[in-house]
């Protein structure tokens, strides 16, 4: 990076919050998107940790009039590449940014960007509070998240990010301090640019504080496994739940082979070993009463629904060990992993879409593991290391996976994002209109296109 | 050959990484915190289990506590305990480990004959590790602690492997108490028929008075404690502090820190 540049950086943050020797900015340079995927980063970028949303504005001000792209940069745990400085830039790492406070009047956390997930559900827990979404990682930071717009296991119940999100303050390209929204449950003044923010990963604003709706601490709660000799069954089972009028904060689709294998590495033990295709399921409720007759009516579905027996984790401790397995099946397969897939169907059709993964899996003689949000419709099918492969049969897999996704009434990325890879399949689920409208807005915001420049839109 | 009658004793506790301290009080919120089973009484549960499917027998688990601590003998049933009982009674409030001790020596006696007592290592709030051994004390029967490993059991005796530190074998004369640490097993979950059958089961409650056969009242509870919370004194959290020395005599500086953090270990 030229020197003057990095002066004038300094004497914006302070030459502590400058970094830009090789070694420093390693950790800065990607996410967690599998290895074989992910473009190159620069080298030649500095990393920038601003203080507030003052100092954010102004070092977007100096890059609007140098043209620098700008990369921002939250916990690093995405999964599509949309942090990787894939130019010579700006890292803006919103790290020091990371104080939360809880209003519980209004249920309702004030957070700025850095501040992790893991420290909004200590912070709603600590006010005798929640934050019930548990989107992976809990070193993804609030301004990720909300950029991302992340959803993860437990977003059956309360929804996804953008669900919770009331209010966003952000920093435009061009300097700008915005605040939208705010402790409001209800806003219906004029287009809704808050949402727009929301999702759109980094291009069009950075955001630098949210505000956040927190639920009451349910007093109940149980992670139940449920097995079936059929994989129908199991998927069979997921409507039947939501209309009995079973609203679980979690139902998930998972295969005991992998989640066995997950858990020896882990040095755990998956507690349910009677048959290969199971739903694991978080229930919460606000009392142990109200639990109970929840698991009643769970039982009487199960019976009618095929199921095995299914088991039950009432502790905390072993609830925890339960969603650890389930959450780490990412990291145990990443070194051996091409691709994980995000794609989301209407829910009731994902047997539909399993059916068709089991054929092209016959087909090419080749294993992918799947599992994923049952309740969302959103599986999570893997390309994995097989011999022989190039990135091309690779992508026409993908291509394959995709469109029968399409056919099925569904999207080809439910929660991970566009971000850098997805980039290049835009225009096979969009029209050419909608596109045109999201690039004319991308115009609008960011004039330049100094904010992450090459993402999202095709 | 009649099978073997073991007793397992469990703790509710509350969940110990989120309850809260008074510290003006010294006393455990325990609203701040849902209560569970003691996790340790869990893999006591299940070695008592795991020998009762491969020997035969019955499982009988108690708990001294509040009226609240139901639920985690109802888990115990739930999980495959045939019977639970539960001490509870103002005149037993207040214990301390001898005490508590005294109490459910008293109810083990009330019980009849038994073979094989299980509990936890300790329990996570009082942490002390006392009760199971001074139980064994008691009833004048031998015990081991810290027990990870169950190496044999016939009618008589058990050989386990006990870890304080380094690992003794041991064989005990049966009947015998044994305290257990969380390597010696991975607990079972219970099945949700089992778990919904044991919600709606009874648990049988004693008093003071149904134990007044082997111990009397004023031996139990905060009457019968020899010992006293006298004052509890919470640690301040200490954190991390980050400081950056830049320049020449950097490193010089940083060098001088450790050395003086050196000297003052």
């Amino acid at each position: 990076m030229e020197k003057e540049l990095l002066r004038e950086l300094e004497s914006l943050v302070g030459s502590e919050w400058v970094v830009s020797a090789k070694e420093a900015i390693e950790g800065y340079l990607y996410d967690e998107t599998p290895p074989p995927l992910r473009p190159k980063a620069s080298e030649n970028v500095v990393v920038v940790k601003p203080r507030n949303a003052e100092e954010v504005s102004k070092i977007l001000i100096l890059a609007n009039k140098r043209r620098i792209p700008i990369f921002p940069r939250g916990g690093g745990t995405g999964l599509a590449g949309a942090c990787i400085p894939t130019m010579s830039g700006i890292v803006l790492s919103l790290e020091r940014m990371n104080s939360i406070t809880v209003d519980s009047e209004n249920l309702m956390a004030e957070a700025e960007a850095g501040a992790t997930l893991k420290d909004l559900i200590e912070a709603a827990d600590k006010a005798g509070l929640s934050f019930p979404l548990h989107p992976g990682d809990e070193g993804a930071q609030i301004g990720g998240l909300i950029a991302c717009n992340a959803g993860g296991a437990r977003a059956v119940k309360t929804g996804i990010m953008r669900n919770c999100v009331k209010g966003l303050e952000v920093v435009l390209p061009t300097g700008e301090i915005l605040r939208l929204g705010g402790k409001i449950l209800k806003n219906n003044v004029g287009y809704d640019l808050m949402h727009l923010l929301i999702g759109s990963e980094g291009t069009l604003a950075i955001i630098t504080k949210a505000w956040i709706k927190l639920q009451p601490r349910d007093a109940a709660s149980a992670t139940i496994v449920i097995p079936f000799e059929k994989r129908e069954q199991a998927l069979g089972m997921v409507p039947k739940i939501f209309q009995e009028g079973i609203i679980p904060l979690a139902v998930e689709y998972v295969e005991r082979n992998l989640v066995e294998k997950v858990g020896k590495s882990l040095g755990l033990k998956w507690p349910c070993t009677s048959a290969e295709y199971q739903l694991m399921i978080i229930l919460s409720e606000p009392s142990e009463d109200a639990l109970l007759g929840v698991l009643e009516k769970l039982l009487g579905l199960c019976e009618k629904s095929g199921a095995l027996e299914p088991i039950v984790a009432e502790t905390r401790k072993e609830q925890d060990e339960i969603l650890k397995i389930r959450s780490e099946i990412y990291s145990t397969l990443k070194p051996d992993m091409v691709d994980i897939l995000d794609t989301t169907v209407p829910p009731a059709r994902m047997i539909e879409l399993i059916r068709i993964v089991n054929e092209l899996e016959k087909k090419h003689g080749v294993y992918m593991p799947v599992y994923g949000h049952a309740g969302d419709g959103n599986l999570h099918v893997h390309l994995m290391k097989w011999d022989g492969w190039t990135d091309e049969r690779y992508d026409e897999l993908r291509r394959m996976i995709y469109e029968k996704t399409l056919e099925l009434g569904g999207t080809i990325t439910g929660e991970h994002g566009i971000g850098y890879l997805r980039k290049k399949y835009m225009e096979e689920v969009l029209e050419g209109k909608a596109i045109e409208l999201m690039k004319a807005i991308k115009r609008i915001f960011d004039p330049n296109n100094i904010l992450n420049p090459d993402k999202v839109l095709p | 050959m009649e099978g073997f009658r073991i007793v397992v004793l469990i703790k509710q506790v509350p969940d110990i990484e989120k309850v809260r301290f008074d510290v003006e009080t010294g006393r455990v919120d325990r609203s701040s915190a849902p209560a569970e089973t003691n996790p340790f009484d869990l893999n006591a549960l299940e070695a008592a289990l795991q020998i009762k499917e491969r020997c035969g027998g019955t499982v009988t688990v108690i708990s001294m506590g509040p009226r609240q601590a139901e639920s985690s003998l109802k888990d115990a049933i739930a999980r495959g305990a045939d019977r639970a009982i539960l001490l509870t009674d103002p005149r037993l409030a207040g214990a301390d480990t001898i005490a508590t001790a005294r109490a459910l020596a008293a109810a083990i006696k009330k019980l009849g004959g038994f073979d094989l007592i299980l509990c936890g290592e300790k329990t996570v709030d009082g942490d002390t590790g006392q009760v199971g051994p001074e139980v064994a004390e008691l009833l004048g029967i031998p015990h081991a602690a810290y027990v990870c490993e169950l190496r044999e059991i016939s009618r008589d005796r058990v050989v386990v492997v006990s870890d304080m530190g380094d690992k003794y074998l041991y064989e005990l004369e049966l009947p015998a108490l044994l305290t257990v640490t969380r390597e010696l097993n991975t607990p079972r979950l219970p099945t949700l028929k089992d778990l919904l059958r044991a919600k709606r089961a009874g648990i049988e409650v004693w008093t003071a008075d149904d134990l007044s056969e082997h111990v009397p009242a004023n031996m139990l509870g905060y009457q019968g404690s020899r010992t006293r919370v006298v004052k509890v004194v919470i640690p301040s959290a200490e954190h991390r502090k980050g400081i950056i020395y830049r320049g020449e005599d950097a490193v010089e500086k940083i060098a001088e820190i450790l050395l003086s953090e050196v000297a003052a270990i």
